[in-house]
């Protein structure tokens, strides 16, 4: 592509004008989680921890992709009759279907999309948030006009379900929003963005087995082959990090945090969260999350709680909004937002095996 | 020193919720039931009141005294002033 398709009106932005979202039936409670791993803790301990009571689990049959192809249906499902199809699918995601190829071109695929460009973009925690951060600088300077931002995972896949450290804290599910162009005092608005990474810090949330580093065709042990996280250091980061990126997008808003009449954080650890809004200057009653009822669902936690949140009806369209994440890498990320105008669509993931199909021609 | 002391101790009362009673030059951070999590908390609002760097790991661990954790705050604010003080 050599410069922009669409000629961008002034002040053009991102505008969220569909959401939908896809998490598998079996829940899985704290109990459940500690008798299957045989761990020593109780339900107790892990809800004063961290905040979490249960969280959803995919069968086997279900993958990353399924559980993306039902969040995108479902957000394509939500978009105004006569939105333009989506041009640009960016699947965030630790749990890719498989390290090669990337997983958003066969979701695309699946939704009858044509040959529209898509990737996987790899930010653990932080994915839907930088890839809001991509999508709304394509959408600025015309290079698209209805990017559908995908944040899918099955961490499920990849914790250890013997690990006293994760193996509670994670859940299973995908979440998507399409865009379109629009003006910054619109509902659903992409006001700006902030986002950064520091790589010192790389050993902190990671799988050590599977890449280059430590091919899979190895022999690796246990603790190579799942993902590991340091959850004291990253408590520490993951709060420095969401406030200071949080202040420095409010600043560049214009925002004070008084402003804020929703704050949507990472859903890692409701500790975490409340350090951050209260550092942030947040009132507790404009903090919206659901990380009791699905746990951290990584990339697909902030589109997750956003739904969730404009679901029911929490906020008036057009409210200020504040979304921060923290996750591996280290990266870091924050949007201010406009409170969305749009329902919410939900379809339950369909497994691989049963619908390796694409829905009729959507390209068009 | 005081002044250290002081924010600590009011921190400890405060925002962890420890009775004013409990806390004594010789209290570790394990009798007044702060967790894991709560102690990273701790650091982390020393560490931006007093703009030092605390190592997460052996500062947070459960059996240090309030004592102790005064006088590294003490000993880090000192090392810095000191740092700024010397002449280029």
């Amino acid at each position: 592509m050599n410069g922009p398709r669409f000629a961008p009106a002034a002040n053009q932005t991102a505008v969220i004008c569909g959401i939908g979202t896809s998490l598998p039936s079996d829940v899985l409670t704290n109990d459940q989680v500690i008798a299957r791993g045989a761990l020593d803790t109780t339900d107790e301990w892990i809800f004063t921890r961290s905040g979490i009571s249960r969280r959803r689990r995919a069968p086997d049959e279900v993958d990353t992709g399924d559980l993306a192809t039902a969040a995108a249906r479902a957000a394509i499902r939500s978009a105004p009759p006569g939105s333009p199809a989506p041009d640009l699918l960016v699947l965030a995601t630790t749990t890719p279907d498989r390290p090669c190829p990337a997983t958003a071109p066969e979701v695309a695929w699946r939704l009858g999309l044509g040959q529209i460009p898509a990737f996987d973009l790899s930010a653990v925690c932080s994915g839907f948030l930088y890839a809001l951060a991509t999508v709304t600088s394509l959408v600025r300077s015309g290079a698209c006009v209805a990017p559908l931002i995908v944040a899918a995972e099955k961490y499920s896949a990849i914790i250890d379900p013997c690990d006293r450290n994760t193996a509670a804290l994670f859940g299973d599910g995908a979440a998507a929003v399409v865009l379109r162009p629009g003006q910054p005092d619109e509902p659903g608005a992409v006001l700006a963005t902030d986002w950064g990474s520091d790589g010192s810090g790389s050993e902190l949330i990671a799988i050590a087995a599977g890449g280059s580093r430590l091919p899979a065709s190895r022999q690796a042990s246990r603790e190579e082959t799942y993902f590991r996280m340091q959850g004291r250091q990253v408590y520490a980061h993951a709060v420095r990090r969401m406030t200071e990126s949080a202040r420095t997008v409010l600043a560049s808003t214009g925002w004070k945090a008084g402003d804020i009449r929703a704050f949507i954080g990472h859903q890692a650890n409701q500790r975490i969260l409340d350090s951050v809004a209260e550092r942030v200057g947040v009132n507790p009653r404009h903090c919206f999350g659901n990380i009791r009822e699905v746990g951290n669902t990584a990339a697909a936690s902030i589109p997750l709680a956003l739904a969730d949140a404009v679901a029911s009806g929490a906020r008036r369209p057009g409210d200020p909004a504040l979304l921060t994440a923290f996750g591996g890498g280290l990266t870091w990320a924050s949007a201010t937002i406009t409170w969305p105008d749009t329902t919410v669509q939900t379809i339950q993931p369909d497994a691989t095996g049963q619908s390796l199909q694409p829905d009729e021609d959507n390209a068009s | 020193m005081n002044e250290i002391r002081d924010h600590v101790i009011s921190l400890l009362v405060s925002k962890f919720d420890v009775p004013a009673e409990m806390v004594t030059t010789d209290t570790t951070l394990e009798d007044m039931d702060l967790d894991s999590l709560a102690r990273v908390e701790l650091l982390v609002t020393l560490e931006e009141r007093w703009h030092i760097s605390l190592t997460d790991d052996d500062d947070s661990s459960a059996d240090i005294s309030v004592e102790q954790l005064v006088q590294r705050v003490r000993d880090l604010v000192d090392g810095d002033a000191g740092e700024q003080g010397r002449p280029a």
